[in-house]
C-alpha cells in the first residue's frame, strides 16, 4: 500500500512538471508519436508495390505494428526513464543519492522517471491498433482478452530489455548507444515471425521472447494463434524477473566515482 | 595560395588526430555498431526475402541488390555519421562558443577537421568490421562495382551531411532551443534520405520533389551507386549524373552555411541561454 502511495505521488509530480511546459509537452509527444508511426511506413510501401508478407493482408500486417508501437508507448512510460537516469547517475557518480532513499533503489527509479511525454505513443499505437482490428474484422471478444493477456507478458519482455540495458550501464559506464543494442533485438518483434528461419523463431519466442511485443497480441487479436503459442508467456515473466535480478545484482558493481 | 593551402591542411591534420584520439578513448562505444549494424541488418535480409516470394523486381530493384542496398546503406551512415548540429548548438546555447569565435580559423573549418578525425576512427572500428561481416560472413557482394564514383559520392555524402547539420545547429542563434528543429530534420531524414526503404519504392511524383531537397544526397544516392545502379532516381539519372547533381546540391549547401553563418554570428551575444 505504501508504495502504491509513493507511486501514485510520483506520477502526480510528472504530470505537474509535464503541464508546467505544456508545448514542450505536447510537441514531444507529438514527435514520438511521429517518429513511431514511421515504422509502418515501410510495410505501407511495400503493400503500395504490390508485394506483401506471405499470408498477411495490409491490415494484419500493420496490426502487428500498432500494437509494437502501443507497446512502445506503455513501455517507455513505465520503464524507460531508468536506464537514462542509471547511466546518467553511475556516469556523474551520483548513484548514491538513489541507494540512500528508504526504498529499493528499482522501484524509486522506475516510480521517479515515470514519463507522461510517451503517452502520445500509446494512445496513437491504440488508436492504430483498433482501426487496424476493425478493418480486419476480427473483434472477437474472446480474442481481445487472449490479445491484453499476451500484451502485458510483451510490457514484461519490454521491462526486461529496458532493465538489461540499465544493468550493464553500471559496467560499461556512459555509453550512450547501449539503448540500441535493445532496439536491435526488438525489430524481431514488428514483423509476422513466420518469415524469419525456425532459429530466429525460436529465440524471438523463447530466449529473449520480443515476438511477443508486438507478434503474438495481434495474432492473438486475428484469433489465428495456436494454443501452444501460449506457453510463451512464461519466458517472458523468466525474461522480466531476470531483468530485476540483474539489475539489483549490478548496483553491488557500482563504484561511485563516476566515468 | 600554396602556402596557405598547404596552412589549411595542417590545421586540419592536427585537429582531426586530436579528435581521432580523444575518441578513442571512447572506442568500445563504437563497437556498439559492430552487433547493432548486422542484426539489423538480418532483419532487413529475411523481411525482403519474404517480401520479394515470386517477385522479381520490386520498386525498380532485384532482391539482391536490394539486400545489397540495406548492407551499403548501413556502411554510408558510418563513414558520413555526423553530430556538428548537436555540437554548434551546445556551444551556441552554452556561450562557449566565444572561445572558437576568438581563434583565427572558421569554426565550420575546425567542425569539419574534427568530423574527419572522428570517422576516421569510425572507419576502423564500424565500417571495416561491419565490411567484412557483410561480405564474408554474409556472403553480399557488397564492393562496388564503380569504386571510383562511389568514393566521390560518399564524399559528397559526407560533406553534405555535415553542412546541413551545421545549418541545423545555427538556429541554435536564432532560437533558445533548436533541438524541435533538429528532431523534425532527423524525423524526415530517416524517411526521405532512404535509409529504412529505397526511395524508388516511393509514389514517383514524390521522388522527383525529393530531387531537390537535401536527404537523398546523403543515403540513397550514395547507396545507389555504390551498388552500380544504371538508372538512379525518378528521374533515372545514370552514375556521372547523378554524381553531378550530388556535387551541385553540397555546392549549394556549402553557400548555404556560409549565408546563414554571416547572419548569425551577428546575433551572437555569448551569453548563453
Amino acid at each position: 500500500m505504501r508504495y502504491i502511495k509513493i507511486y501514485l505521488a510520483c506520477l502526480k509530480t510528472a504530470y505537474s512538471r509535464a503541464a508546467a511546459y505544456r508545448s514542450n509537452f505536447i510537441l514531444g509527444n507529438l514527435m514520438t508519436l511521429l517518429s513511431n508511426v514511421l515504422i509502418p511506413l515501410v510495410t505501407v510501401l511495400v503493400y503500395s508495390n504490390g508485394a506483401s508478407f506471405p499470408g498477411w493482408d495490409i491490415w494484419q500486417a500493420l496490426l502487428i505494428q500498432s500494437v509494437f508501437a502501443m507497446s512502445s508507448g506503455a513501455a517507455s512510460m513505465l520503464w524507460g526513464g531508468i536506464l537514462w537516469s542509471t547511466m546518467g547517475h553511475v556516469q556523474e557518480g551520483s548513484f548514491e543519492t538513489v541507494l540512500l532513499r528508504p526504498l529499493p533503489p528499482l522501484f524509486y527509479l522506475a516510480a521517479l522517471e515515470f514519463d507522461p511525454e510517451s503517452g502520445g505513443l500509446f494512445l496513437g499505437g491504440l488508436t492504430m491498433t483498433i482501426i487496424c482490428t476493425l478493418k480486419s474484422g476480427a473483434a472477437q471478444p474472446e480474442n481481445i482478452l487472449s490479445a491484453i493477456l499476451l500484451f502485458l507478458a510483451g510490457l514484461a519482455v519490454m521491462g526486461g530489455l529496458e532493465l538489461s540495458m540499465a544493468a550493464i550501464s553500471f559496467k560499461w559506464v556512459g555509453n550512450s548507444r547501449i539503448p540500441e543494442i535493445a532496439d536491435s533485438i526488438k525489430e524481431f518483434g514488428k514483423y509476422p515471425i513466420e518469415i524469419f528461419p525456425r532459429s530466429v523463431q525460436c529465440f524471438a519466442s523463447i530466449i529473449i521472447p520480443v515476438a511477443m511485443i508486438g507478434f503474438f497480441p495481434a495474432s492473438a487479436l486475428l484469433g489465428r494463434l495456436p494454443a501452444a503459442a501460449y506457453i510463451s508467456v512464461i519466458p517472458c515473466i523468466i525474461f522480466f524477473l531476470f531483468g530485476i535480478w540483474l539489475y539489483d545484482r549490478m548496483i553491488k558493481k557500482y563504484e561511485g566515482v563516476g566515468g | 595560395m600554396i602556402n596557405a593551402i598547404k596552412q589549411k591542411l595542417g590545421i586540419c591534420k592536427a585537429v582531426a588526430a586530436v579528435t581521432y584520439k580523444e575518441w578513442s578513448a571512447y572506442r568500445t562505444h563504437s563497437l556498439v555498431s559492430v552487433f547493432v549494424g548486422p542484426v539489423y541488418f538480418i532483419v532487413q535480409y529475411f523481411i525482403w526475402t519474404a517480401v520479394y516470394g515470386d517477385n522479381g523486381i520490386l520498386g525498380g530493384m532485384e532482391l539482391e541488390q536490394t539486400i545489397c542496398y540495406f548492407g551499403v546503406i548501413a556502411l554510408i551512415g558510418y563513414l558520413t555519421m555526423d553530430f556538428a548540429d548537436w555540437n554548434l548548438q551546445m556551444l551556441v546555447q552554452t556561450g562557449k562558443f566565444l572561445t572558437f569565435a576568438l581563434r583565427p580559423m572558421h569554426h565550420r573549418f575546425y567542425a569539419l577537421s574534427q568530423k574527419i578525425g572522428h570517422r576516421i576512427l569510425g572507419f576502423f572500428l564500424e565500417f571495416l568490421p561491419c565490411f567484412v561481416i557483410f561480405e564474408f560472413l554474409f556472403k553480399v557482394d557488397i564492393i562496388p562495382p564503380h569504386i571510383g564514383w562511389t568514393i566521390l559520392s560518399v564524399g559528397l555524402a559526407f560533406l553534405m551531411n555535415f553542412y546541413v547539420n551545421y545549418c541545423l545547429g545555427m538556429t541554435a542563434f536564432f532560437l533558445v532551443r533548436a533541438d524541435g528543429i533538429r528532431r523534425v530534420y532527423q524525423l524526415a531524414g530517416s524517411v526521405l534520405s532512404g535509409a529504412m526503404i529505397p526511395l524508388s519504392f516511393f509514389p514517383e511524383p514524390l521522388c522527383r520533389i525529393m530531387m531537390f531537397l537535401p536527404f537523398q544526397y546523403t543515403g540513397y544516392i550514395p547507396a545507389m551507386v555504390w551498388t552500380g545502379s544504371e538508372s538512379i532516381g525518378a528521374a533515372g539519372l545514370t552514375i556521372p549524373q547523378a554524381v553531378m547533381c550530388q556535387a551541385v546540391a553540397v555546392l549549394l549547401a556549402a553557400l548555404l552555411s556560409e549565408v546563414i553563418y554571416r547572419a548569425s554570428i551577428k546575433r551572437f551575444t555569448a551569453v548563453g541561454a
